[in-house]
């Protein structure tokens, strides 16, 4: 049976728009390689409908928020690389994926992929 | 409209009403019926769209534009045009090179977009005067830009690689400086650093380079007499009495913020404050009536050093 990913939904007021929204969908996208088969994750503007469900269902507060599993983690502040790692690993769905996320923490942000994982994540399409 | 009551609230002193700053941005290029990616490489375009925005919203002050990739594109950076929305910054040349490595020069007027911004002023600094409309000039602030040149890894290193760190922003402090100027020779009367990321940041992180990096600009805007202002974005709470210490005339924060917070600062450090009209809320979305949204706003900003500006 494959591993359940860890889901993380950022919500945003429009990551084109908005500078601060954009570089907390880079810090996702710009996770590196062996992360990224690990998570799946949404950019969720408030700017529409859906994005607005969202913000209520998982009680947001400020914009932009990184949610992860469901827990509101990085309200207004862009994550260092570490931080987003050890966030992860919290929320790792079994034991062998959290060790494997720890020991990524050197491995630092890949920015070969943005494009297409910001493209994947549904990044200033509404 | 008051152009020089709008100078005067964001210098900080009490007004007979509060004056009225609409960052009209790329709805200038919807109010012209044009799309946005064509309006902003268009001079004539530009400087329709700010005139009839200007007489139809009856501003105090309007923006020559609201983007923060004009000074990312004059340096080469790949840019993404939209046509309903501000153009977005593709690559991050400093994600895995220093300054001198990707060969990245401080802008001139004669780079990138430069030469549009300055012939649509030309064109429409004029017609705003007749109005008596201010016209603003707004750069990119040395956090944001820093990010754009090295992409989100920037927020990692101001902690962990704070040399590599400083040598960026210290370049960045050098193209805020240069655009400051250049808005300047334009005529613009108000001159924002627009730094939205600055409030994504620890407080201590803002001192060390925010502050830090901002100061060479803002005496560069004193020195040519006109008005200094500090844009910032989203929660700014954590960061805001740094902000207010900049030395900066006056600042404006976003529809994240409590007014009343904002204003209490304000007065403490005897600066202007511009906000906070809902705009994704009230503007944008409606879900909030705009114009009772317009009187909170207008209720608790008061007339001392207070302008009502979108959020």
């Amino acid at each position: 049976m494959p591993e359940k990913k860890i889901k993380i939904d950022v919500l945003t007021l429009d990551s084109v728009q908005c500078a601060a929204c954009g570089y907390m969908m880079e810090s996702i996208a710009a996770m590196p390689p062996d992360v990224q088969e690990v998570i799946e994750y949404k950019e969720w503007s408030i700017k529409g409908n859906d994005g607005i469900g969202k913000f209520m269902e998982l009680k947001g507060k400020v914009l932009p928020t990184i949610c992860i599993e469901g827990d509101l983690v990085f309200e207004s502040i862009i994550p260092q690389y570490e931080e987003l790692i050890d966030e992860l690993a919290k929320r790792a769905s079994s034991p062998e994926m959290k060790e494997r996320l720890l020991s990524l923490r050197e491995v630092g942000f890949n920015f070969d992929n943005i494009k297409e994982n910001l493209q994947k994540a549904g990044a200033g399409q509404f | 409209m008051a152009k020089q009551m709008l100078i005067d609230a964001l210098r900080g002193k009490k007004t007979d009403t509060a004056p009225w700053l609409p960052y009209s941005g790329v709805h200038c290029a919807y109010v012209i019926n044009e799309p946005a990616d064509k309006y902003l490489k268009d001079p004539q375009l530009l400087a329709k769209g700010l005139v009839e925005t200007a007489r139809k919203y009856k501003a105090d002050g309007i923006p020559l534009v609201f983007d923060l990739s004009v000074e990312a594109e004059a340096m080469g950076l790949e840019i993404k045009y939209w046509n309903d929305n501000v153009p977005s910054v593709q690559s991050h040349p400093l994600s895995n090179k220093t300054v001198d490595e990707a060969g990245l020069k401080v802008p001139g007027p004669d780079d990138g977009r430069w030469p549009v911004l300055f012939e649509a002023a030309k064109i429409a600094k004029p017609q705003l005067d007749e109005l008596d409309c201010a016209l603003l000039g707004l750069a990119c602030g040395p956090l944001t830009l820093a990010s754009h040149l090295a992409g989100v890894r920037f927020f990692t290193d101001v902690v962990k690689q704070k040399e590599r760190a400083h040598s960026v922003m210290k370049f960045c402090a050098q193209v805020v400086e240069k655009s400051v100027e250049m808005y300047a020779e334009m005529g613009c009367e108000i001159i924002a650093i627009v730094d939205p990321v600055a409030s994504q940041i620890k407080n201590e992180t803002f001192k060390e380079f925010v502050h830090a990096y901002c100061q060479s600009a803002i005496a560069a805007i004193h020195r040519l007499g006109k008005t200094s202002v500090f844009f910032i974005c989203g929660d700014a709470t954590k960061v805001l009495e740094s902000v207010c210490q900049l030395g900066t005339h006056g600042f404006g924060i976003d529809e994240q913020m409590n007014m009343n917070f904002v204003r209490d600062l304000a007065l403490k450090y005897k600066v202007g404050f511009a906000g906070n009209l809902k705009l994704t809320l009230a503007l944008s979305l409606g879900i909030l009536s705009p114009r009772e949204d317009a009187i909170v706003s207008l209720a608790a900003g008061g007339t001392e050093g207070f302008t009502l500006a979108p959020g």
